[in-house]
């Protein structure tokens, strides 16, 4: 028998989800473990719906995966920048929705989706140079010339 | 809205989305909390692409001053943590952080000289100065920045800062690097000591032929050879302490267990275990039948490695043999030993692997097709060269061969690694850097000599004695960033 619970969105709107699949989500897990069964939807107030909905769509996708191990730097995370396939397609969406998706997946402690989300980020930022960067995500060059020379001479040894 | 959309055509459409892009973009950066923001730079491990993302723009420029992520890079990286300057043998000690702020030469200038001892050498004083004057990295970032130059430079670049002819047409027996000295011996009975940067010293002379092995310890040099004496120098003074005698035939081999013990092996198929400040043979180990060509100490135990093809394990304290290991077809020429595991090179141009509280033989690893005369053991590697030319990295842990490296056309004379890499020199006169982990050829160093005698390193210097036009060189390489970049 699948067990569902409720989830309250941040704009209010309520999803019901398997709860295997909401305790991907260490906050969700934990509190449930705290208040035992309820039938009122459990609030996510820093979560919109649209944002919820996607990272419900990861955990549906990942139920199966085997439990994280608690040993944040373990090798395989400090190692690469690998992100599976299906992954990459889910995080192919608009640079607002990924923030969002980082940051909900930060709230609700779900380490697999955050590392993902850190990874697409890392690649976006991976091999260009400070005006590609600036390119990527729309940012305005805010040093003076003489700093902006400043600061390149200090980052010249690792040009080789 | 899809509708509009539908009524454009490609030229507005193209303004519609370069409009709307820059609008669907955002700066994570801005976006994020800094502690994700760190996590996404923790995923970066490519300095290049750190140093260009601190020019984004202010706040990328502050987050990417963040050591955290310095730190993290040091550790991807395998660099040393900041605190603790001492990883590695006594031998590969570091001196390079030391402050010391009284230069001995007139600036930008290199000169030549030929001194009194008769060596016409070449040093390039400004690297000198520089590398001593270097200030202790605060920084994980300047650490890594450090680190990172450094290796660049073994990559690609260094410089010779030191370069002498010495006076002596001999082969060059024994080389050692100490925090504070550089020591040769040759097989003319002279042994020259030169500060770290290659600067002459002090010829230590006394014996009466060629000199066959050497152990510094701080400030005293322990050495012998062909005349049969052991002798105890003080390479600050140039002075000979003492002279041990009891050696019947040539001293082979020298190893020093404390700062008052030093213990040889002989032609005449014994050891002996001295005390150097008392000049005193406290035991004769007994028990070969030819020739004791290496020995290795760890804690109470001494290893030697015989032409009677057999090794042995002694103990120290109580002068007695131990064990003997028996299975080799040839004599034995090179010994490791770490007090887990020895390793023994023999002519029979096997390689075995002993334990030595039990005496058994754990591995017997073939592959060179000649005498195995370099080896060195490093936690679970071992390296090794052979009179085949070849250099062969091994796993103590599954006992194969990891690397098979075609090293020099001829014999491997010398060889030495440490976690990141192999340094051989060969009989062919040439000197080769290797990538220890994937076993690839990352360059030549110096130019090719008529043969190599010996080479060693430090993380940041690597020494190299070599025959050129019938003379004896020596070359002192630094791959010390310049102290300008590091500011």
């Amino acid at each position: 028998m699948v067990s569902q619970i409720k989830l309250m969105s941040s704009d209010q709107a309520t999803i019901v989800v398997d709860k295997e699949v909401a305790e991907r989500s260490v906050l969700i897990k934990n509190m449930l473990e705290d208040v035992g069964e309820v039938d009122e939807a459990i609030p996510i107030p820093n979560v919109n719906e649209a944002v919820l909905k996607k990272v419900i769509e990861w955990c549906e996708h990942h139920k199966g995966d085997a439990p994280a191990t608690n040993e944040d730097e373990s090798d395989s995370r400090k190692r690469s920048t690998d992100i599976e396939e299906w992954d990459q397609k889910f995080m192919q969406v608009d640079q607002e929705m990924l923030f969002e998706i980082i940051l909900a997946a930060n709230y609700l402690d779900i380490k697999p989706l955050l590392d993902v989300g850190c990874k697409t980020v890392a690649n976006m930022i991976k091999g260009k140079s400070p005006e590609e960067i600036r390119k990527t995500f729309n940012i305005q060059n805010d040093f003076t010339p003489e700093e902006e020379e400043q600061i390149r001479r200090e980052n010249e040894w690792a040009e080789e | 809205l899809a509708e509009i959309l539908n009524l454009c055509d490609s030229q507005q459409l193209s303004f519609v989305l370069n409009y709307v892009s820059p609008r669907l973009k955002k700066d994570p950066f801005g976006t994020l909390p800094n502690e994700l923001c760190l996590r996404v730079l923790s995923f970066i491990d490519d300095p290049k692409t750190l140093a260009r993302a601190s020019q984004v723009s202010k706040q990328w420029h502050s987050l990417l001053s963040d050591d955290l992520t310095w730190k993290k890079l040091c550790e991807k990286h395998s660099y040393r943590r900041l605190s603790s300057s001492a990883v590695g043998g006594p031998s590969a000690l570091n001196d390079a952080y030391i402050f010391n702020s009284s230069p001995v030469f007139p600036k930008d200038s290199s000169f030549s000289t030929v001194n009194n001892s008769g060596f016409t050498s070449e040093i390039t004083p400004q690297t000198r100065q520089n590398k001593r004057r270097r200030p202790k990295a605060t920084t994980y970032k300047s650490h890594f920045k450090q680190r990172y130059m450094v290796e660049t430079a073994w990559r690609t670049g260094g410089k010779a800062i030191a370069r002498h002819i010495t006076p002596d047409q001999g082969v060059v027996t024994s080389l050692h690097l100490t925090p504070d000295y550089i020591v040769i011996a040759l097989d003319n009975a002279k042994i020259h000591v030169f500060d770290a940067d290659g600067q002459i010293l002090k010829t230590l002379s006394g014996h009466v032929m060629g000199v066959w092995a050497m152990v510094p310890w701080g400030n005293t040099l322990v050495s012998g050879g062909c005349d049969r004496d052991v002798r105890v120098w003080d390479m600050e003074t140039g002075e000979c302490k003492n002279i041990l005698r009891g050696h019947t035939s040539t001293v082979r081999c020298l190893k020093m267990s404390d700062h008052k013990t030093a213990i040889s092996g002989s032609r005449d198929t014994t050891l002996r275990i001295w005390d150097i400040e008392k000049g005193v043979c406290k035991n004769v180990l007994v028990g070969h039948q030819a020739s004791v060509r290496c020995l290795e100490i760890h804690d109470d135990l001494v290893v030697s490695g015989s032409y009677d093809t057999t090794a042995r394990v002694w103990s120290i304290s109580q002068g007695t043999c131990l064990r003997t290991l028996s299975g080799h077809f040839s004599q034995i020429y090179a010994i490791a030993f770490d007090g887990n595991r020895i390793a023994t090179g023999s002519l029979d141009t096997s390689v075995r692997v002993w334990n030595p509280h039990t005496g058994h033989c754990l591995a017997v690893l073939q592959g060179h097709t000649s005498l195995v005369g370099q080896l060195q053991m490093r936690g679970n590697t071992l390296v090794t060269g052979g009179s085949d030319g070849s250099v062969r990295v091994w796993s103590l842990e599954r006992n194969a061969c990891v690397h098979r490296l075609a090293a020099h056309d001829n014999s491997v004379t010398s060889l030495q690694f440490d976690e990141t890499r192999i340094v051989s020199g060969g009989s062919d006169g040439r000197v080769k850097v290797w990538d220890l982990q994937t076993g690839t050829l990352v360059r030549e160093l110096s130019t090719p000599a008529e043969a190599v005698w010996r080479v060693a390193f430090e993380d940041e210097k690597a020494v190299i004695l070599a025959m050129r036009a019938t003379r004896t060189i020596m070359e002192v390489y630094s791959f010390s960033p310049p102290p300008e970049a590091l500011n």
